[in-house]
Parts: structure tokens; C-alpha cells; sequence
């Protein structure tokens, strides 16, 4: 909306001619939605707490973790509310993209919402269930799959980049071009749910792949850089940055409430949505795979329930003292606050992986 | 030994009077990752001033 507005002013003032530079926009858009979740943060905690809408802690977890019950939750629609009018006042309204992007998120937004309330406010144990939870993300991921594959104008809008080896490109047909687009989407946004177990773990991950692939869509989305880089050129996908830039922000602020001991935890409205925007954005931007290694986090703890789960049914052994893969550190004496901050440090180092394969190929 | 009952004669825990935010409002873990917050604000406002000028 701004950005219109800042258009038409900069017919007479050459000054707003800034507002067109999209690495502007998307630092105003981290600051933007910093500002209004800190403004809105402290309120909204105060109301949770009132209305008594507070975490249940599983009984065969950590014991360490008994404490944390009845800490507010759902604090995630913070996030997504100051994400979404964030984007709306900084990002081109005319981009399909950002459209898409905005959908998808609080659209697992929404599934999010209905399993925290069920479970908090309804007091039922089991949230929305297992099937419906996956059945409405398989819709709204084969939705943006769909959309993304009919609206494609380009060979390089649907292939298959491998990190690190140039002439690796795979062109994919509509089938699996959708099935890749489904498993990314639903596969990111259960695993960042699954790492949202300790205050702090999910958020800074996401802060920090979120800001890596505000440069991959910057780049991506600019002819000259992408050129250079040897990365397909994607048209319009440079305004995700300003998306990416305002989950940077919103989560920055979102950390000051969560960090080690949690005013607020985001439940599954924030970690499911995050998880959701992450792998769309990566999905827009063609980098599916440096998403896997970005979010090794992520990835590795929804394998250890995996591994747990198939290990348990198979020879009724445990493989982990507890999944998912934090619980099992925390079991061998790691305190809460060395994990979480260990787990960052994995990231960054993930993160700079995957920043390098712009180079690296 | 000496410092620990130095910081008691004068009134003040082991944290010492420095750590102020640990002291009086937030716990410690909260009151650094907020300091790198803060930290991390600072330095991609001086990142800016690469464009910005």
C-alpha cells in the first residue's frame, strides 16, 4: 500500500524514488514488524494470561519442563499478524508472489490456530486430529503447488537446482513438480513445529533462514545478479525479500518475549505457519534444497522422531532417550539454554552453507 | 573467597551491582539473548549506512 503511495509522491518528490529499492523496503519491513510486535507483544501476554490460555506440558517429558506449564501460548499470532500488515504496507500488491506466500502462511496459520485453541481453550488433549491437521495442510500445500505450476512462464519457474553443481538442473514435469512443492511446504512446516520444543529454538532458526532467503530471492528476482551467480532468474521474486525481511523482524521481537525463561510460547499457529512461509518462499525461489541444508535443524529433529517412532514400532528399542532430538540432549545433562544456543550455532554455520552455494557452483 | 564476601559487606549478591538487568528484572539467559537483539539491531543498522547515504 505504501509502496503505491511512495510511487505516486515520487512523481513530484524525487526523494520517495527510494521507496522503489526493494532491499529498502524489505530492512523497513524487518523494522516495521519489530516495532509493531514489540508495541503489541506486552499487551497480548497480559491477555493471554487473563484468559488463561496457557501450555500443557507432556507428562513423560523432561521434568525440568513441569514449570513451564500454564506459560501463555499461541503467541505465534503475533507473529503472523505483524508479518502480515508488515507486507501489506511495504510489499508490491501487484506481486502474485507475495499473494501466494501470504496465503499459504496464514493459511497453515489458521490450522495452527484451530489445533491451539482446541486444545487450550477447549481443553481437549488432542487438538484438531492427526488426519484433519494433515488433510487441510495437504490442501492448502497442493493448492500453492497447483497455482505456482498453472502460473509458471518460464522453464526456470519449475526446475529442480542441485546446491553446488551448476550444470545439475532437472527439469520437472507437472506431477512432480506438485509432489515436491507438497512435501517441501507440509515437510517444513511440521518439522519447524516439532524443533519448537525450548524457548528460543524454532524462532532464531527461522529469523536466520528467513534473512538467507531474503537474499536468495533478492537475487533470484534481479536479471543482472542471477546472471552472475549462475542461479535461475526468477521475475517477481526479489519482493519476497520484503516477506522474508518482516519474519526476520517479527521473529527478532518474538525472541525478546521467548528467550530462556518464555513469557509467551508461539504454539502451532506460529511454528506451523513459519514452517509453511519458509518452504514456499523456497519453493518460489527454486531453492528446495538449500532449504534442507539451511534448516538442517529443523530437518534433523523431525528424523529423530522419525527414526524413534519406526525404531520403537519395529523392534521396540529406542534409538533417542527421547525424541524430538532436543528432549534426548537435555536427558544427557545439557541444560535448556546450552541446547537452544548450540542448536543456533549449527544453524548459522548451515546457513552460511547455504549462502555460499551462491558462489559455490 | 575475598570478592564474594566483599559483594556481601556491601549489600550485593554474587552477580555483583553491574548486572543490573540480571539482578533486578530479568533472568540471565533472557537478559543476554535480548542484549544480542540489541546487538543484532545495531549491526544491521550499520549495514545500512552501506546503502543509505
Amino acid at each position: 500500500m505504501l509502496l503505491a503511495l511512495t510511487q505516486w509522491l515520487a512523481e513530484d518528490v524525487r526523494f520517495f524514488s527510494v521507496f522503489n529499492y526493494i532491499t529498502f523496503r524489505a530492512v523497513l519491513a524487518a523494522m516495521t514488524a519489530l516495532i509493531i510486535s514489540f508495541m503489541v507483544g506486552p499487551t497480548m501476554i497480559r491477555k493471554l494470561t487473563a484468559y488463561k490460555i496457557g501450555q500443557s506440558v507432556r507428562s513423560d517429558g523432561p521434568q525440568t519442563h513441569l514449570i513451564k506449564a500454564g506459560t501463555p501460548t499461541m503467541g505465534g499470532a503475533l507473529i503472523l499478524t505483524s508479518v502480515a500488515i508488515t507486507t501489506l504496507l511495504w510489499g508490491d500488491l501487484h506481486n502474485h508472489y507475495v499473494w501466494v506466500v501470504l496465503v499459504a502462511t496464514l493459511g497453515f496459520g489458521v490450522i495452527g490456530w484451530v489445533d491451539d485453541y482446541r486444545k487450550v481453550v477447549h481443553r481437549n488433549p488432542k487438538g484438531l486430529s492427526a488426519k484433519a491437521k494433515m488433510g487441510w495442510q495437504s490442501v492448502v500445500a497442493l493448492a500453492v503447488g497447483i497455482y505456482l505450476w498453472n502460473t509458471a512462464s518460464f522453464p526456470a519457474n519449475t526446475e529442480l537446482i542441485v546446491p553446488f553443481l551448476k550444470f545439475f538442473v532437472f527439469p520437472l514435469s507437472a506431477f512432480t513438480f506438485i509432489v515436491l512443492t507438497y512435501l517441501v511446504i507440509v515437510g517444513s512446516s511440521n518439522a519447524v513445529n516439532l524443533t519448537d520444543g525450548l524457548d528460543g529454538l524454532a524462532i532464531m532458526p527461522t529469523v536466520m533462514v528467513s534473512g538467507a532467503l531474503a537474499i536468495f530471492a533478492y537475487v533470484a528476482g534481479n536479471a543482472v545478479f542471477s546472471k552472475y551467480l549462475g542461479i535461475p532468474y526468477i521475475p517477481g521474486a526479489g519482493e519476497l525479500a520484503v516477506f522474508c525481511g518482516a519474519i526476520s523482524g517479527a521473529g527478532l521481537a518474538f525472541l525478546w518475549f521467548n528467550a530462556y525463561p518464555a513469557e509467551v510460547f508461539m504454539g502451532d499457529v506460529g511454528a506451523l505457519a513459519l514452517g509453511a512461509a519458509l518452504g514456499t518462499v523456497a519453493v518460489i525461489v527454486r531453492q528446495e534444497l538449500v532449504l534442507f541444508i539451511m534448516g538442517g535443524v529443523f530437518v534433523v529433529e523431525a528424523v529423530s522422531v522419525m527414526i524413534q517412532v519406526a525404531s520403537f514400532k519395529l523392534t521396540g528399542k529406542r534409538v533417542f532417550r527421547m525424541a524430538p532430538l532436543h528432549h534426548h540432549y537435555e536427558l544427557k545433562g545439557w541444560k535448556e539454554t546450552q541446547v537452544v544456543v548450540r542448536f543456533w550455532i549449527i544453524t548459522m554455520l548451515l546457513v552460511l552453507l547455504g549462502l555460499a552455494t551462491l558462489k559455490l557452483r | 573467597m575475598i570478592v564474594e564476601n566483599q559483594m556481601k559487606k556491601c549489600g550485593t549478591q554474587a552477580l555483583g551491582e553491574t548486572h543490573v538487568s540480571a539482578a533486578n528484572v530479568m533472568a540471565t539467559p533472557n537478559a543476554y539473548v535480548r542484549f544480542w537483539i540489541i546487538t543484532m539491531l545495531l549491526v544491521l543498522m550499520g549495514l545500512a549506512t552501506l546503502k543509505l547515504r
